[in-house]
């Protein structure tokens, strides 16, 4: 599985008493074992389990530089090195003696009752020499004795005490190596841990989500399925009231006239809603077609302006358009654009009292943050956008609420007694429109009241 | 279980499990300051800033009773603070027996039990049911003035499956016992499974006895054991040759 192979360490790794070289650092184990050879005054070399040498406290010594330079005694005190090195002491450390007549203690790196490795100290003597000793001799004649003498002089107890304390010192930092060792692997373990954790949620998680996607999609579904079924028969009830208020079926008294006329136009806003409803449906599941060609916004805008201009005076509201000229044309759809702008004034009229103003206007804007201008020589050129206004005077909207008045069926006054209705739908088709046109929809708050919900789009290109 | 036939050792691991601040670390502390020197080895604690244990404490143990064979014995404490749900469980993965460390106090009672619960449940979790896991439960505390009476423990014991010991690890009473127990139903155990002594001749008196040797005292097997309380019949310093 890919995350075992993220994580490698498993916590069985913690049964395993790893070895030498894997607990201490190479280079400050060398340095160790050279201030300790530079303070006792003999050689030290540390050497692994497989006699790899680990640390090289060796000093020099003038007797062995001139051993080395006579064959035969070389060959026969390499032969000894070897010999030497084989040794795995049983007990902790074990003795054995040169054909200089020196010895070498070879001491047992144990840790947690295992064997890690072996130290080597020597060449060292334990009484001064009084002669060469003749195996020597043979091998390397003339040799003085006091040569002999230069190598160190180490009696029994300081060698006890010199194993002793590598032998300590050695311990400390195996254990601390090791303690580091078990710690970062029980972190890796714990991270491991945490991400199979969160994996799974993540899962559960994508799970649910799904689920709802799976429900949005039904409920999309049984709401285009209901409003086109709902149509049919209203089409019926808009189309026969219609009839009877032309006195097709004859004549009608002022009252049953005005009974009539309700049915009328209670059935065209239930006619509207569910045609809006059939949109927000064909947006949300994407199957509303939105053919973007090259539309120039002011006959949409004056179109949207001449529809509402008789409710607003009917209202006593000023309905105005403020155009610059030679307003390029955006990438959009006529069509899907004039509804965004018809929702968008409708909304303003009905939330603007008496004496208000409402105000169409319509700029060129950059589309960059003006904070945010890298590459500004690059990419002005091409963020060129419309910026529609639609702004007017009446009750605003608190901020907390901007972000949500898009939502489909969201009231800023949800309560049953509120003032103004609506079903709540419209705003939420201006942003799918305009989120289909690749622009965005804002609202800011007007001076000194009022909404201004700003619309941008994207421009054809030249 | 470990054996590593080339190095000619037998390795088994033991988990000390229970709430926070039961006592966990104490029973290692003090197994590891009353057992001998050549037997014992450094006590490891990973703890953080404040002295709790963070991830775990390892103290391990060796016995050679046999030319031939050794027996390491893993120690390990878990972080009995919630937030180290998943330490626990690593912890516990691989775990040969485990000594449940209670606190005595009544007022811990309810930490106890869901402490006991997160066992079972991360044993599960590990494919192993409570049931099969050689277990010993330890009161602890027991010099507390709000322990709860050790007659009333040891009634309890006696309809429990488990053995139970009482202590108090900082006055070092039932340390070693809670552990003779442990180890001496993880050997059965393992036994049973292994053939620890029938296949591989493990000599099971002469192990017991190298232990009990190495702790402070030196006190038998089957006596240690005598402090277990258990269920009617079960006593398990009977089921250790005098």
């Amino acid at each position: 599985m890919s995350q075992d192979r993220l994580f490698p360490v498993e916590p069985a790794d913690l049964e395993e008493t790893p070895r030498l070289e894997h607990l201490v650092d190479r280079k400050g184990l060398a340095e160790l074992v050279g201030s300790l050879a530079q303070m006792s005054g003999v050689s030290i070399r540390l050497f692994n389990t497989e006699g790899t040498l680990l640390a090289d406290g060796s000093l020099d010594s003038p007797l062995l530089r001139r051993l080395e330079g006579v064959p035969a005694a070389r060959a026969a005190l390499s032969r000894e090195i070897v010999q030497i090195k084989r040794i795995d002491p049983a007990g902790r450390a074990e003795r054995c003696s040169s054909l200089t007549g020196a010895f070498y203690q070879v001491i047992a790196v144990d840790y947690d009752h295992r064997r890690m490795g072996r130290a080597i100290v020597g060449p060292f003597l334990e009484h001064p020499p009084s002669q060469v000793p003749p195996g020597l001799a043979a091998l390397a004649p003339d040799l003085p004795l006091d040569l002999l003498a230069s190598l160190p002089l180490l009696p029994p107890e300081r060698v006890a005490s010199l194993e002793a304390h590598l032998r300590s010192s050695l311990d400390l930092i195996l254990f601390a190596g090791h303690k580091s060792l078990l710690t970062s692997q029980m972190h890796l373990a714990s991270i491991s841990a945490n991400y199979r954790e969160l994996q799974d949620r993540n899962a559960r998680l994508q799970q649910a989500y799904d689920r709802l996607r799976e429900l949005d999609r039904l409920k999309s579904n049984f709401l285009a399925t209901v409003s086109h079924e709902l149509r049919t028969p209203l089409t019926s009830i808009i189309g026969y009231s219609e009839m009877l208020t032309e006195g097709i079926a004859g004549s009608l008294t002022e009252e049953q006239h005005e009974f009539i006329q309700t049915i009328h136009e209670k059935g065209e806003q239930l006619l509207q809603l569910i045609k809006n409803l059939l949109d927000l449906t064909k947006l949300e599941s994407g199957t509303l077609s939105v053919q973007r060609a090259p539309t120039p916004i002011e006959p949409v805008l004056r179109q949207v302006v001449s529809t509402f201009l008789p409710a607003a005076r009917k209202k006593g509201v000023v309905l105005e358009l403020i155009l610059p000229p030679d307003l390029p044309p955006v990438l959009g759809d006529g069509e899907r654009l004039r509804q965004v702008f018809l929702n968008l004034t409708e909304n303003a009229l009905k939330f603007t009292p008496v004496s208000g103003l409402i105000r169409l206007s319509a700029t060129l804007v950059s589309a960059e943050d003006p904070e945010d201008d890298d590459g500004f020589a690059l990419l002005a050129p091409s963020a060129e956008q419309l910026e529609v206004r639609v702004a007017d005077s009446g009750i605003g909207i608190p901020e907390a609420e901007r972000s949500k008045v898009f939502d489909a069926f969201y009231q800023v006054d949800s309560s049953s007694t509120r003032e103004v209705g609506g079903t709540g739908l419209g705003l939420s088709i201006v942003k799918r429109i305009v989120d289909a046109h690749e622009g965005s929809v804002c609202i800011e708050a007007n001076q000194p009241r009022g909404a201004v919900f700003v619309v941008r789009l994207p421009l054809a290109s030249p | 279980m470990q054996l590593d036939f080339s190095a000619r050792e037998l390795t088994i691991k033991l988990v000390y499990y229970g709430p926070a601040l039961s006592g966990k670390t104490t029973n290692l502390q003090v197994l590891h300051a009353l057992s001998t020197e050549e037997t014992r080895g450094r006590l490891m604690t990973l703890e953080t800033k404040d002295d709790r244990t963070l991830f775990f404490d390892l103290l391990p143990l060796t016995f050679k009773s046999d030319q031939n064979f050794s027996v390491r014995l893993k120690l390990y404490t878990v972080p009995g603070q919630v937030i180290h749900a998943s330490t626990r469980k690593l912890v516990l993965q691989g775990a040969d027996g485990v000594a449940f460390i209670a606190d005595s106090q009544a007022s811990e009672t309810r930490n106890n039990a869901a402490a006991f619960k997160d066992l079972k449940q991360n044993l599960r979790e590990h494919g192993v049911e409570l049931g099969k896991m050689p277990l010993v439960i330890q009161f602890n505390k027991q010099d507390l003035p709000a322990a709860r009476p050790e007659a009333e423990i040891i009634a309890q014991a006696r309809r429990g499956k488990e053995p139970v010991f009482c202590a108090s690890a900082v006055q070092h009473r039932g340390i070693v016992e809670t552990f003779a127990g442990l180890f001496f139903l993880t050997w059965r155990s393992l036994d049973r499974v292994h053939g620890l002594g029938s296949r591989m001749g493990f000599d099971e008196r002469r192990l017991f006895s190298e232990i009990t040797q190495r702790f402070q005292g030196q006190r038998p097997m089957r006596e240690l054991l005598r402090s277990a309380h258990t269920a009617e019949g079960q006593d398990l310093s009977l089921q250790v040759e005098p």
